[in-house]
């Protein structure tokens, strides 16, 4: 009971203290790429610090909740997925210990699924509330967006469903400990699932729902203040929790947190090379390219997983 | 991070934030943006002191207006100005917002800016060097750190004063004021 409280405790703490390094560090590696010295690590405290201090414009009730409703949404999903740790008896991998996922007995990865969608639900809703044209405009790109990665995703997630049996990731995630890694056992998924990760994240070359120059930050466009600053740490969530199902799907997992950030941190540092080379796509080239690569990809994974069993 | 600042920062951690934070609104009235292109990026890059530029006034706490004032977009500065929270900073870019600079005697530009909105820095010249948008920086950290940069509590304190040089101009300005109770004597001797 005491460890479970613990694990409720810590894993979200562990999201946001990663989500906030991860966000200065996604702004020092795209500076370095660009040959510039770029902001501090900690650059992302400091404006949350400043955005927190700074008198904040309100337009009504809905306006803040779909702020707190986004956050909290994405603080969930970091309940049900495994940080690190290991199912197996002790002793049986060095420097192991219990499996980190307070949640992990119940759901899997259905709940993600849904738990996933909460939050570009309640940006949406809240972005709505403030009436901008900007926002409107946000929002119809970010469910279109979702519209495009979701069939892709749920494809990918299907495949790995199928291959190993199960709809739990603690039970994934222990058998890729004990076999082969999914990127080696379902490759095609893995590719797939790395395929449209720019776009979950919501960052370039997908990047086109937060597009600055051309729509004022999209659904940001009336945020700001303390709201704006509850968005970026939740974005900063939102990016680990992506992650964080990718190393769990895909690279094992880690038999305990550190090795487990490592990878993530990988898999954030691959990720981040790609988006800081290359330009924003069009909505409908989004929409275009994740409906035949990496939908095509994950298909013939499942057809290959379902002929193969 | 200078080790010597962490008393500070533990001190005031507000205004610290707000100095090394400064996310700014371009408002492109002239030809001085074209100087703000290499400060943001590559060339000479501002995000190292943590200057960024942002779409939207909700989001900056820095407003640079870079570049001559036409009677038409200083309506738009005043409504972008009144749009951005506090606490907030004011730079005017080059010597057109400060005295007229070339367009001295042109029937269509504002000579003062800083008799429609309170101007926290200027950078003087024509055209400022990036570097000099720099020391601008380095000399608004100056004004926060001795809490000179009080444009926004300025704004505040003097808005009948503000409110009847825009209304001058403009007749109606079509937006209600925006701190309309705060000295109803003078608001009811205009």
């Amino acid at each position: 009971m005491v460890t479970r409280i613990i694990q409720l405790v810590l894993s979200p703490v562990i999201a946001l203290v990663v989500a906030v390094l991860f966000l200065g560090l996604s702004r020092k590696i795209v500076a370095r790429i660009h040959r510039r010295y770029g902001p501090p690590i900690y650059q992302p405290i400091i404006d949350v610090i400043r955005l927190m201090t700074q008198h904040s414009i309100s337009h009504g009730a809905l306006f803040e909740l779909g702020v707190v409703f986004a956050l909290a949404g994405s603080l969930v999903t970091v309940l049900f997925i495994p940080l690190g740790g290991t199912n197996a008896p002790p002793g049986s991998y060095p420097l192991a210990h219990g499996l980190l996922c307070p949640l992990s007995s119940s759901g899997g990865l259905l709940v993600v699924i849904y738990l996933m969608l909460f939050s570009p639900i309640s940006i949406a809703l809240g972005a709505g509330a403030s009436a901008n044209p900007n926002a409107s405009i946000g929002v119809s790109r970010k469910m279109l967006l979702a519209l495009a990665y979701e069939l892709p995703f749920l494809l990918v997630i299907l495949a790995i469903m199928s291959h190993y049996g199960t709809i739990s990731i603690a039970e994934i995630v222990s058998r890729q400990q004990d076999s082969a890694w999914g990127v080696f056992s379902v490759p095609l998924a893995a590719v797939a699932a790395f395929l449209i990760l720019p776009a979950m994240v919501g960052i370039r070359p997908f990047d086109v729902v937060g597009a600055p120059q051309e729509i004022a930050s999209g659904p940001l466009v009336e945020y700001g203040g303390r709201y704006l600053a509850l968005l970026t740490v939740q974005s900063g969530v939102h990016l680990f929790i992506v992650i964080a199902l990718f190393v769990d799907l895909f690279l094992g997992g880690g038999v305990n947190v550190v090795t487990f950030l490592l990878k993530m941190f990988a898999v954030f540092l691959a990720a981040e090379l790609v988006s800081a080379v290359l330009p924003r796509v069009r909505i409908e080239n989004a929409l275009k390219f994740c409906w035949t690569w990496p939908t095509g990809l994950a298909l013939a994974q499942m057809i290959i997983t379902v002929v193969s069993r | 991070m200078d080790r010597s600042q962490l008393a500070k920062w533990l001190k005031n951690p507000a205004e610290m934030a707000n100095k090394y934070s400064l996310h700014a609104v371009y408002f492109c009235t002239g030809c001085g943006i074209i100087e703000i292109p290499p400060v943001i990026t590559t060339r000479w890059d501002a995000e190292r002191f943590g200057i960024k530029a942002v779409a939207t006034p909700r989001q900056g706490n820095l407003f640079m207006i870079t570049g001559y004032v036409s009677l038409k977009t200083l309506k738009a500065i005043i409504r972008t100005y009144e749009q951005m929270p506090d606490p907030k900073y004011t730079v005017a870019f080059g010597s057109c917002p400060i005295n007229g600079g070339m367009y001295w005697d042109s029937y269509n530009t504002i000579k003062h800016l800083d008799k429609y909105i309170p101007v926290d820095g200027w950078i003087a010249g024509c055209m400022p060097r990036p570097e000099a948008v720099f020391i601008g920086v380095t000399h608004l950290w100056t004004l926060i750190d001795k809490g000179k940069a009080d444009g926004y509590i300025r704004y505040r304190k003097n808005y009948a004063a503000y409110r009847r040089n825009q209304e001058m101009l403009f007749g109606d300005l079509g937006w209600p004021p925006l701190h309309p109770s705060e000295s109803p004597a003078e608001e009811a001797s205009v």
